[in-house]
C-alpha cells in the first residue's frame, strides 16, 4: 500500500469519526431540546437530514482535498523513486533531482545524492585501483618475460633445464594475458576505449571463424556445424567483433566432450542479428550460470577440465557485446548442452557505402 | 656507385638505439639486438635521445612512450619535425587502444605493447630495418620446398601440396621469414590480422597441420619449434 494511499483511508477514517460524534453530540443537544418542546417524531429525521446533505457532501470533499493534497505533498517521491531507480556504477555522476524547498524529500534527495557522491568515489577509487595495478604489473612483467626469454636463447641450456625455463615462460605469457585482460576491463569500466565503428559484414566473419573453429576443433575429435548463416551488415568494430566470436567459439571447443560437437547459426530475428553457439559437453550448474560473466569466475567444468584459461574471457565478451549495443546470453542444460545467444543490432541499409 | 659506398651499404653493422628507462629491460634488448647482430646504443632519457638521431645516423630506434624528460611521443614528433626519418618502434606499457593508432600517427613504424615477447620485438626490428629488402621473386624456394605466390600453389620434391587460403599465408609468410624465429604474436598479426592476443593454441594447430603436409612425408624436416618462443623454417635442424 502507498503511503498516499494509506494516509488518504486513515484521513477519510478520522474525518468519518469525527462526523459520527458530531452526528451523537447533535443528536443529543436536539434530543434534549426536543424533550423540552414535546416534539420527540422529527428530531431523527433532522439528524439524519443533516447527516446526509451536509455531512456526506463534507466528507466527500473532505477525501477529494486530502488526496489531492497527498499527491501533491508526495509527488517528489515518487520522481526520487524513479531516479534513484535509474542510478547503476555507470550513472553514479547523475544527481537526483532536488526542489530546493527544505522540506524533508528535499533533505532526503540532497542525503541520497551525498551518499551516491560516495559510491562513485569508492568506484572510481577501485577502477583506478584496477588500472594502475596493471599498468605497475606491466613492467615487471616486461621484464621477467624478457629475461626469461633471453635465458632460454642460451644454446648451452640443458635440455631439462630448457623445459623449466620454458614452462616458466608460458606461465609469465598466461599471467601476461591476465594482465592485459584486466587492463581492458579497467579502461572499459573508466570508459576509456571509444571503438572506431564500421559496417562489419558479419556473416564472412562468422565464416572465417567456423573455419578456424573446424581446425580447432578437429583436433579435439570435435564435429562443427553451421546450419544458417545469413547475409547481414552490422555497426562495429572487426577486430573486437573477431574476438567475441573466437573467444565463445574456443570456449566451445575447451569445454567440450569426446566425440561432442559445436553448432553455430547466424540469422536475422526481427531488427536484429542473432548469433548462436552451442556446444556439447559438462554444461554449467543452474547456480553458476548467473556468474559466468563475473570476472574471475570459474565453474566447476573448468576446474575439473583443468582448461587453461584466464576467467575473463566471457566478461570481455560480455563487454564488447554490451559496447556494440547488443545483448548476450547464455543458457545450458547440464551434461547436454550449453548455448550462448549474441544479438547485435543490424546496421541502417546504407547502400553507397556497403 | 662505387665500390666502397656499396660495401659500407650492405656489410656494415646495422645500428640500432634503444631509448628506454627501465635499466633491465634496455638491458635484455640490447642482449638480444646484439645478439641478432646489430650495434646497439643505449639512452634512458627523453631529452638525451632527442638530439640521438642527428648526430649518428641510426637504422632502426626503439622507443618507450613512458620516459622521464621528454615523452617519446613528443621526441617522436621531434625527430619527424626536422625531417628525421629513422624508422621508429614503439614501445608501451600503457596499452591504451587508441595508442596504437595515435603512435602510428606521430610517425611510428610499428607498435609494440609491454610486456613483448622478445623474439617479436627482434622480429620487428629486423622487419624495420630490411624494409623494401624483401625478395621480389614471385616463387619462394626452401630447399625443396617451392611456394608460387601466383598461383598459391606449394610443392614439395616435386609433389603437389594442397593448402586452403589461411596455410597458404601461413606458409607464405614462414617462408619468407626462412632462418628467422617467428613468434606467435607475429604470425597472428600477419596470418589473422589479429592485434589482440586470443588467448586460443590457434597458430600452434595451424603449424601442426601444415607441419603433416610439408613435413610429414619428406625430408629433411623444414618446421622447427622452439619451444616457449615460436616457429622457424629451415632447411638445417
Amino acid at each position: 500500500m502507498t503511503i498516499r494511499l494509506r494516509m488518504t483511508l486513515w484521513y477519510s477514517g478520522v474525518l468519518l469519526l469525527s462526523t459520527v460524534l458530531i452526528a451523537v453530540l447533535s443528536y443529543d443537544e436536539l434530543h434534549e431540546r426536543h424533550e423540552r418542546n414535546r416534539r420527540t417524531t422529527r428530531g431523527m429525521e433532522e439528524i439524519l437530514g443533516i447527516m446526509l446533505w451536509v455531512g456526506v457532501p463534507a466528507v466527500v470533499l473532505s477525501v477529494a482535498g486530502g488526496w489531492w493534497l497527498m499527491r501533491k505533498a508526495l509527488a517528489p517521491v515518487g520522481t526520487l523513486t524513479e531516479a534513484a531507480q535509474r542510478v547503476n556504477e555507470r550513472t553514479l555522476t547523475q544527481e537526483l533531482p532536488r526542489t530546493h524547498n527544505g522540506d524533508e524529500l528535499d533533505r532526503l534527495a540532497e542525503v541520497l545524492n551525498a551518499m551516491t557522491a560516495r559510491l562513485n568515489d569508492s568506484f572510481t577509487r577501485v577502477r583506478d585501483f584496477t588500472l594502475h595495478a596493471s599498468h605497475e604489473l606491466k613492467t615487471p612483467l616486461t621484464v621477467l618475460c624478457g629475461e626469461t626469454e633471453t635465458e632460454l636463447r642460451d644454446e648451452s641450456l640443458a635440455p631439462a633445464e630448457r623445459e623449466r625455463v620454458a614452462s616458466r615462460l608460458d606461465e609469465l605469457r598466461r599471467l601476461t594475458r591476465i594482465v592485459d585482460g584486466l587492463t581492458l576491463l579497467a579502461k572499459a569500466d573508466a570508459g576509456l576505449i571509444q571503438l572506431k565503428l564500421t559496417l562489419v559484414h558479419l556473416d564472412e566473419l562468422v565464416r572465417d571463424i567456423f573455419a578456424d573453429t573446424l581446425i580447432l576443433a578437429e583436433s579435439a575429435g570435435l564435429a562443427v556445424h553451421l546450419p544458417v548463416c545469413t547475409k547481414i551488415v552490422v555497426n562495429g568494430e572487426p577486430h573486437r567483433l573477431r574476438q567475441l566470436l573466437l573467444n565463445l567459439a574456443d570456449n566451445a571447443v575447451k569445454y567440450n566432450q569426446p566425440g561432442g560437437s559445436i553448432t553455430m547459426a547466424l540469422s536475422q530475428v526481427n531488427e536484429e542479428a542473432e548469433f548462436t553457439i552451442s556446444n556439447t559437453g559438462p554444461g554449467i550448474a543452474p547456480e553458476a550460470l548467473p556468474r559466468v560473466f563475473d570476472r574471475f569466475f570459474r565453474g566447476d567444468a573448468a576446474h575439473s577440465q583443468e582448461v587453461e584459461g584466464c576467467g575473463l574471457g566471457l566478461s570481455i565478451a560480455q563487454w564488447i557485446v554490451n559496447a556494440h549495443q547488443g545483448s548476450i546470453r547464455i543458457e545450458s542444460t547440464p551434461a547436454k548442452l550449453t548455448t550462448v545467444t549474441v544479438c547485435l543490432p543490424i546496421a541502417q541499409a546504407k547502400p553507397d557505402v556497403c | 656507385m662505387s665500390l666502397v659506398s656499396f660495401v659500407i651499404r650492405h656489410f656494415r653493422l646495422m645500428r640500432v638505439l634503444v631509448v628506454e628507462d627501465e635499466k633491465k629491460t634496455a638491458s635484455f634488448i640490447r642482449k638480444a639486438l646484439q645478439e641478432e647482430g646489430f650495434a646497439v646504443d643505449v639512452c634512458h632519457d627523453g631529452n638525451e635521445a632527442l638530439a640521438a638521431p642527428s648526430a649518428t645516423p641510426y637504422d632502426a630506434i626503439v622507443l618507450d612512450i613512458m620516459l622521464p624528460g621528454r615523452d617519446g611521443l613528443s621526441t617522436l614528433r621531434q625527430w619527424r619535425l626536422r625531417h628525421n626519418t629513422v624508422p621508429v618502434l614503439l614501445l608501451s606499457a600503457r596499452g591504451e587502444v587508441n595508442e596504437r593508432v595515435e603512435g602510428l600517427d606521430a610517425g611510428a613504424d610499428d607498435y609494440l605493447p609491454k610486456p613483448f615477447a622478445l623474439v617479436e620485438l627482434v622480429a620487428r626490428v629486423r622487419a624495420l630495418t630490411r624494409r623494401g629488402a624483401e625478395s621480389k621473386s614471385p616463387t619462394l624456394r626452401v630447399a625443396d620446398l617451392t611456394l608460387d605466390t601466383v598461383t598459391h600453389q606449394a610443392q614439395r620434391a616435386g609433389v603437389d601440396i594442397e593448402l586452403t587460403s589461411r596455410e597458404y599465408r601461413l606458409l607464405e609468410f614462414l617462408m619468407r621469414s626462412a632462418g628467422r624465429l617467428c613468434g606467435r604474436m607475429m604470425i597472428l598479426e600477419k596470418v589473422w590480422d589479429y592485434d589482440f592476443d586470443p588467448g586460443t593454441n590457434l597458430v600452434d594447430v595451424y603449424v601442426k597441420r601444415l607441419r603433416q603436409k610439408i613435413d610429414a612425408n619428406f625430408e629433411p624436416k623444414l618446421v622447427h619449434t622452439v619451444r616457449g618462443t615460436g616457429y622457424l623454417l629451415r632447411a638445417q635442424p
